[in-house]
């Protein structure tokens, strides 16, 4: 896949974002996870959070997501401040771990968690899980399905609901390069019908299927751009020198 | 066999053990709580404070045991009425005045076998042998003062149920509420555990699910196979089926064939309450876990004391004076009472004592579902 994919029109009239973070900032006891981050992201692009391990980014995803609250600052997704229960369902999260019931089938952890969307239609998760390609081991317990196979459920899962922002948490991981290259065809078509998509990675070599990059480091945006930009900005064609670059420097934006 | 393995697996399990320190002070703290608490119990019971009636039909020749026997009881701190007849005496006994009724019977004075008829309630058995107990150490103790006269046999009859040599009939009602209430909890601590540990909650919170739908859709669940487990409990308990013998085999009976005097149902609603209320405690005690090895270590904590302070064991008129506060906090102890009730009195729902077990457990089953859904942590408005 190309490079920095969209062009870089922002839609012509301004929209509002769908994505939007004020001098957020989550502490831990003594841990500043997130530490005052501020961005705002346009709707219907793929984003790329990357950062080493701990350096904030299922922190953010999380105060994003609403499933933890901030010290300061505030999270909004489509215009609405989270945490938000009735926003949920605008929303999909794949997260780290599967999260998917191991004694169930695709088909069923399909349905539960289209249920707990409210959504009942049998092709709604019946598409969601053609979509990961698993429509032919819809009957198989999810417990007995492949590290890869697991993984897609999970995605699966998460996008029952249609949602129009979708975060998904180092969704790669351990998969197979094959199924990463599927992976990323399944973002992009949902990105072409409007989804906004954060995916958290620390594989460099996926940074460039994004349409825009943001550095993560100890709790900080340390800069943000196309992978081309940023690597021009670094003065190199390597990514991670780039990112050590933006790090190093302790540039930010 | 490797020495060197064996060391390797000695140290790591050492290691693992000494690092999971809720483990490890359960491990040690919690069969010195128990025992102490078990010691405590038995050794600091009170004696039961009796309160007798006397119905005295041998007229003058059983005034002076009266007296005596009333002089011995009111020593220990009981008190001793006297009640016009037989019937007089049970309706002091039904109506809660009086714990014991002593009845003289009118051949009381002659010589040969005599027989003193005492009446209890029957619906604490283990506690109302205890007031038989103080009532013949107080006959023993008249009878070495009146020299010369031997020691009456003492009969023993109850208002409710038929007082059994069957030890079943005390320990059945009690059994049932605490074992249904046991592995309901065990059941739902472990499972909502795992959904904790499993990433499925974190993937459930971030859907608009809301915690109250999760604690009803658990109880529900839960509550199915809770109900499907008393269920058969309750028939293996009442019920006996009688196998015939077949060629060589000998006959034999399966099921307890407990005697129960009411409903089953409403022997099974009560149940049924208490394991609603056991399915939000296993929720709300898996907050406070990290493996399925802690969930279980909160039994000697959570559920031994309710055992020991509910009757189950040991009845509550006789528990040390100290703990007996405690005894109406015990979820454990509205369903064993009720149970009581059920089973040996015939209680409905429409008795009062009953009501109140019922409405208790319901609304203890309420508090802890309000408390689980709360523990469910989302930080959602």
């Amino acid at each position: 896949m190309m490079p920095a994919a969209v062009p870089d029109e922002e839609g012509g009239a301004k929209r509002p974002p769908a994505i939007r973070a004020v001098g957020l900032q989550k502490v831990f006891g003594s841990v500043r996870a997130v530490d005052g981050m501020d961005f705002e992201l346009a709707p219907g692009r793929i984003y790329g959070l990357l950062g080493p391990n701990g350096s904030g980014k299922t922190t953010l995803i999380r105060l994003l997501t609403g499933m933890t609250r901030s010290t300061k600052g505030t999270a909004e997704v489509l215009g609405v401040t989270m945490p938000s229960r009735a926003n949920l369902s605008r929303i999909g999260y794949m997260t780290q771990s599967d999260g998917i019931y191991p004694a169930l089938t695709v088909a069923e952890n399909a349905q539960f968690f289209g249920a707990m969307y409210g959504v009942t239609a049998r092709d709604a998760w019946m598409d969601a899980v053609a979509l990961v390609d698993l429509a032919d081991r819809h009957a198989s317990v999810a417990g007995t399905l492949s590290g890869g196979m697991r993984r897609r459920l999970s995605l699966a899962c998460a996008l029952i609901h249609r949602p129009e922002v979708l975060f998904l948490d180092e969704p790669t991981v351990g998969i197979d390069p094959l199924l990463r290259v599927q992976f990323w065809a399944h973002f992009r078509a949902l990105v072409d019908t409007g989804t906004t998509i954060v995916v958290s990675s620390h594989v460099m070599d996926e940074a460039d299927r994004c349409d825009e990059l943001l550095f993560v480091r100890s709790g900080k945006v340390i800069a943000r751009g196309t992978g081309r930009e940023l690597r021009a900005r670094a003065g190199t064609d390597d990514l991670e020198q780039a990112f050590l670059h933006y790090g190093g420097d302790g540039v930010t934006q | 066999m490797s020495g060197r393995r064996v060391f390797a697996l000695f140290r790591r399990v050492v290691e693992e053990i000494r690092r999971d320190r809720p483990s490890l002070a359960l491990l040690f703290i919690a069969p010195i709580l128990v025992t102490g608490l078990v010691t405590f119990i038995l050794r600091e019971s009170q004696t039961p404070i009796v309160h007798a009636v006397v119905v005295d039909r041998a007229g003058p020749a059983g005034a002076a045991v009266e007296g005596a026997i009333g002089d011995a009881l009111q020593s220990q701190g009981s008190t001793v009425a006297q009640a016009p007849d037989e019937s007089a005496a049970r309706s002091e006994i039904e109506d809660g005045h009086a714990s014991i009724a002593i009845v003289l019977p009118a051949d009381f004075g002659s010589a040969g076998p005599r027989m003193i008829t005492v009446i209890t309630n029957g619906l604490d058995p283990a506690g109302e042998a205890d007031q038989i107990t103080s009532v013949q150490k107080a006959l023993l103790a008249v009878t070495g003062e009146l020299a010369g006269v031997s020691l009456p046999t003492i009969s023993h009859t109850t208002i409710y149920g038929v007082p059994s040599k069957d030890p079943i009939t005390t320990f059945a009602p009690a059994i049932v509420g605490f074992f249904a209430y046991f592995f309901v909890y065990l059941l739902t601590g472990v499972s909502f555990l795992r959904e904790r540990t499993g990433g499925t909650l974190e993937r459930l919170l971030a859907t608009p699910v809301s915690r109250g739908e999760i604690v009803a859709g658990y109880t529900l669940g839960f509550g199915l196979f809770a109900m499907i487990q008393v269920a058969l409990l309750m028939v293996w308990v009442l019920g006996t089926v009688h196998v015939p013998a077949m060629g060589p085999l000998p006959g034999f009976a399966v099921g307890l064939g407990v005697a129960m005097a009411g409903s089953p149902v409403v022997a099974f609603l009560v149940v049924v309450l208490l394991a609603v209320g056991a399915v939000s405690l296993g929720i709300f005690l898996s907050t406070f876990a990290r493996t399925e090895l802690q969930v279980i270590q909160f039994i000697p904590l959570v559920l031994v004391p309710q055992f020991l302070l509910s009757g189950v064991l040991f009845p509550v008129s006789t528990l040390p004076s100290v703990l007996k506060p405690l005894v109406p906090l015990m979820p454990l102890n509205y369903a064993v009472d009720g149970l009581r009730q059920v089973f040996i009195r015939g209680a409905g729902l429409d008795a009062g004592v009953l009501q109140v077990d019922v409405v208790v457990l319901a609304a203890i089953a309420a508090l802890f579902a309000a408390i689980a859904s709360l523990t469910i942590r989302r930080e959602v408005a």
